[in-house]
């Protein structure tokens, strides 16, 4: 640290730099970023990190170094980088690192979730419902929706998180996804430009058609082949409408045509194995361009989709450990698991007990599959990124710790979620490392990321710092063995 | 806590069946070829899955597994011509043609109820949509190719595509009775309606078929020919009408069941197998004469008004008269003992034994279109075995072995007390589908929770 006097001019300026950071600290998102407003004096748009341990990417490290990010850009890495005059300097007195902020590949986060719902108004006719009663809006966007005083917004940035690929919450088809910073004064500042896939999961129309997953499925089908149609009558049309009909035109089939034309994705949320398979099957008839995400329970399915190559994004959610295992202590559930026989034979009413105890020793090594699936997907040589769709924000680190343990390189932990989350979304070129250029999205901790004592002090959302108190705990959330 | 690959080699050696095909000799048993009579202390050389040889003191190629089955029965594997096993979704029950959907779009190969049937000496099932609707789902034919994940790989590969219809009570209740008073009902609400929502809907299939064969014609000279609406459901339709879905008609009463060959007749439409079918004695001349199948039960009836016209002798009536028939379980719990529902018909019926045994394996076989590849114990046939103790149209009748393609998917040796393919790590032992309890429709939780709405609502409205 420098010696110089506090009254010295570089010392005085540091002084007030300090103290305006201070009061930064204290101020909400939104005064924050009405630095803009020509009412209130712009306190400075630079900031620099020194002395901090710098991950710029998964396996690439400097052990002590600087970050200087100006207007949301960084501008300069290094194990010594210039220090602008008007920066604002925080000094991490070698006991911080620095990260890329992780990326959410696929969450509603930014979207509240609607209240009372109440019951679904009824139609005339359950088999042909209007589009949205059936939950088809796939012309609507995410962007519309977004909202950055949604809780989950501060929730996820308090985990790290700076992005996200954020879908538009409903049922069968409810819009196209939109990438979004996790923080911002209103829509238009969290939107970011890039994938915009169209949302699609097998969530069937409450009590018209359709109804279930083949319903879905069918409706699917039959949605893409007559847009199909509709745009080549279109193409006829434009090309010379003599002596043809107009072609009939409405939104929902209009947002397939750049899906059609590959122009667009389908973004395919998953939550059981056998949607893996659906996804799959429906992409293949059709062949359309599709990110699958979730995979819950796919750890069947590695081969097929490391053979596939679609891109994917793992769910960062793990099953709740059955009540029954939440009261035992680690150390007694591996005796669990150990005493697991494969060939027991019990006549139920004799023993019970026996059976109970296999049965439940069994449902912890199935746990144990769901908790290595990502372990097992690294090991294929599939790039996965993860996301948070399903998952609370307080349980994601303790669950990324379990994968740890169960097999996951953290550093191909942490790639999935700033490097292979940047690529996926087609936004590599400007997030996920930690580099002169990318866009200043960053977290700060005291420790390695995903220690179980690691605090994140920090975190940069397109260069804004949102700091956590010091008085919070962690990441807030619950340790694996109370769940 | 690395216990990953500890468990990957504990599945690969407990849970994962290989499902490729195998070899397996079958020694010195009686062999029930069922289209070929009984043979006495023969065996059986499956290799590769298929059906090499039947004889006597055949040699086994080397590294060929053998089982004695001295003074055990051997027959072909049993194909139950209706179940809901291996399916996450039932009824798209929102309108009352559906024929777009498919259960091949849903099938479960982690479905308990697949070892459980196995364990029956059932190796071939016909997976169908239920009777919501008049014209439902189509349907799916698998192999029980247990310890299976994909659901591509327990497809029964090349078998011909069939679809779920339904007469009488359950279409007219569930459309025809909707909302309070009957304010929400749409046909069908009676039998009549019934047969008008089959005939609008092969018409539209029909009308649909001529406008896509005009359009592929017109194509040909003119390149801004207008193709017509794109319609997946009476694509569905049309390829009835093409004769290359084979029906499966869900029915009861007599008069209905002649109504529905009238309606094919109209259409053309000749390939047909009543389901259920408890009335089909009183007009099995009638079906003979039009080419018309039957899949029945042995002796359940009487669980609604249209099923109390029943008798045990439907079956063996239905033979009698040249229907091919066969017996079927609709059920998780009654696949496992088809022997006996067969045994039943003989009891009462007097079928000989290859009629007896015919209703569970060659008849519904030919239903499903399947029969050059399953249904007999014949040369060139699909390895699917099932080996009993005692005579399986014996009461005392013990399925102790199952193989389907030549791999043994049963095994009452080592037959533990959990079989189950994949195992849910949240719920509590004891309270999920398929532990310890098992139920055979399977349930997302949406799924039910928009399920008890729906009834919620009904129920709410039909009260006031």
């Amino acid at each position: 640290m420098s010696k110089e006097s506090a009254f010295s001019r570089k010392g005085i300026r540091r002084g007030v730099l300090w103290l305006a950071l201070a009061a930064l600290w204290m101020l909400p998102a939104e005064a924050l970023a009405q630095k803009n407003s020509p009412d209130i004096p712009v306190v400075s748009t630079v900031t620099a990190i020194q002395n901090a341990r710098i991950v710029q990417a998964p396996g690439q490290v400097i052990e002590s170094g600087t970050v200087v990010f100006r207007d949301g850009v960084i501008t300069a890495v290094g194990r010594r980088a210039d220090i602008p005059y008007d920066a604002h300097v925080i000094d991490a007195g070698d006991s911080l690192t620095v990260y890329a902020g992780l990326i959410d590949a696929l969450s509603h986060v930014g979207i509240p979730e609607p209240r009372n719902q109440g019951q679904p108004e009824s139609v005339p006719d359950r088999s042909n419902p209007p589009f949205e009663r059936a939950g088809i809006t796939p012309e609507a966007s995410a962007r519309a929706a977004l909202d950055p005083e949604d809780d989950a917004v501060e929730a996820m940035r308090k985990a790290g998180f700076t992005a996200a690929l954020v879908a538009p919450r409903g049922r069968m088809l409810p819009g196209q996804a939109t990438l979004a910073l996790l923080a911002g004064t209103d829509a238009s500042e969290m939107v970011l430009q890039g994938a915009e896939p169209m949302f699609f999961q097998f969530q069937g129309a409450q009590g018209v058609y359709p109804g279930t997953p083949m319903g879905v499925m069918s409706k699917f089908r039959q949605l893409y082949r007559e847009a199909s149609r509709r745009m080549q009558l279109e193409a006829m049309y434009a090309d010379d409408p003599s002596g043809l009909s107009k072609p009939p035109f409405d939104q929902v089939h209009e947002a397939f045509f750049p899906v059609i034309s590959g122009d667009r994705p389908v973004a395919i949320w998953t939550d059981e194995v056998l949607e893996i398979h659906r996804a799959m099957k429906l992409q293949e008839e059709l062949g359309f361009s599709m990110m699958l995400f979730g995979l819950e329970g796919g750890f069947d399915t590695v081969d097929k989709v490391a053979a596939s190559g679609v891109p994917v994004a793992l769910t960062l959610d793990l099953p709740d450990k059955p009540r029954w295992a939440a009261k035992v202590e680690a150390d007694s559930l591996q005796q669990v698991l150990d005493a697991y026989d494969d060939e027991t034979r019990t006549a139920t009413f004799r023993d019970v007990e026996a059976e109970q105890r296999n049965l439940e020793s069994r449902q912890l090594w199935s746990r144990a599959r769901y908790v290595g699936m990502a372990a097992a997907y690294e090991e294929a040589g599939v790039p996965f990124a993860f996301a948070s769709m399903g998952a609370d924000a307080g349980d994601i680190h303790a669950n990324i710790r379990e994968m740890i343990g169960e097999g996951l390189p953290s550093d191909a932990a942490l790639a999935a979620l700033t490097t292979n989350a940047a690529s996926m979304l087609g936004v590599a070129d400007r997030m996920g490392t930690v580099q002169t250029g990318m866009m200043a999205n960053l977290l700060v901790t005291d420790g390695n990321l995903f220690d179980e004592d690691t605090r994140i002090t920090m975190t940069f959302v397109n260069g804004h710092m949102f700091e956590a108190p010091a008085s919070e705990g962690r990441r807030g959330g619950n340790s694996p063995s109370d769940r | 806590m690395k216990y990953t690959f500890l468990m990957a080699l504990l599945v690969v050696a407990s849970f994962g069946q290989t499902t490729s095909a195998q070899d397996v000799l079958i020694r010195n048993a009686t062999v029930l070829t069922v289209t070929g009579g009984t043979l006495e202390d023969s065996d059986v050389l499956i290799t590769n899955g298929i059906i090499a040889e039947i004889g006597s003191d055949l040699r086994a190629p080397r590294g060929v597994e053998e089982v004695d089955a001295t003074g055990k029965f051997v027959m072909p594997g049993i194909i139950d011509a209706h179940a809901h096993i291996a399916l996450s979704s039932i009824n798209e029950g929102s309108s009352p043609v559906t024929a777009e959907v498919s259960m091949e779009d849903v099938t479960n190969p982690y479905h308990l109820g697949i070892y459980r049937a196995s364990a029956g000496g059932v190796t071939v099932s016909h997976t169908m949509h239920g009777s919501a609707n008049v014209i439902g789902g189509q349907n799916e034919t698998i192999k029980h190719r247990w310890g299976a994940t994909d659901p591509d790989a327990i497809r029964f590969e090349g078998a011909p595509r069939t679809i779920k219809f339904a007469l009488g009570e359950n279409p007219t209740r569930v459309h025809g009775r909707r909302g309070s008073g009957g304010t929400g009902a749409i046909v069908p609400a009676t039998r009549m309606g019934v047969e008008q929502v089959l005939r609008s809907a092969f018409e539209n299939g029909k009308r649909y078929m001529e406008a896509w064969d005009a359009y592929n014609t017109e194509m040909k000279t003119n390149p801004r020919a207008v193709p017509p609406v794109w319609n997946e459901r009476l694509e569905v339709m049309a390829d009835i009408l093409r004769g290359e879905i084979l029906v499966h008609c869900h029915s009861y009463r007599a008069d209905e069941i002649v109504m529905l060959t009238r309606v094919l007749k109209d259409y053309g439409v000749d390939k047909i197998t009543f389901q259920h079918a408890n009335e089909a004695f009183k007009v099995a001349p009638e079906l003979a004469a039009y080419g018309a199948h039957a899949s029945v039960f042995s002796d359940w009836w009487s669980y609604k008004f249209e099923v109390y016209y029943s008798t045990a002798y439907n079956a063996a009536i239905l033979t009698r008269n040249g229907v091919i028939t066969s017996i079927n379980s609709d059920s998780g719990e009654l696949n496992r003992h088809l022997y006996h529902e067969a045994a039943k018909s003989q009891r009462y019926g007097g079928l000989t034994d290859d009629e007896a045994l015919a209703l569970i394996t060659i008849n519904p076989a030919i239903q499903l279109g399947i029969q050059d590849r399953v249904g007999s114990i014949e040369i060139g046939k699909d390895g699917d075995v099932a080996i009993f103790e005692g005579h399986p149209l014996s009461i005392y009748a013990i399925p102790v072995l199952t193989y389907v393609d030549g791999v043994k998917v049963f095994d009452r040796e080592s037959d533990a007390d959990d079989m189950r393919v994949d195992v849910d790590p949240t719920s509590e032992v004891g309270m999920y589908e398929g532990q310890i309890t098992g139920r055979d429709h399977y349930h997302g939780h949406d799924e039910v929770v928009d399920m008890m709405r729906f009834f919620q609502s009904v129920a709410d409205t039909d009260l006031h």
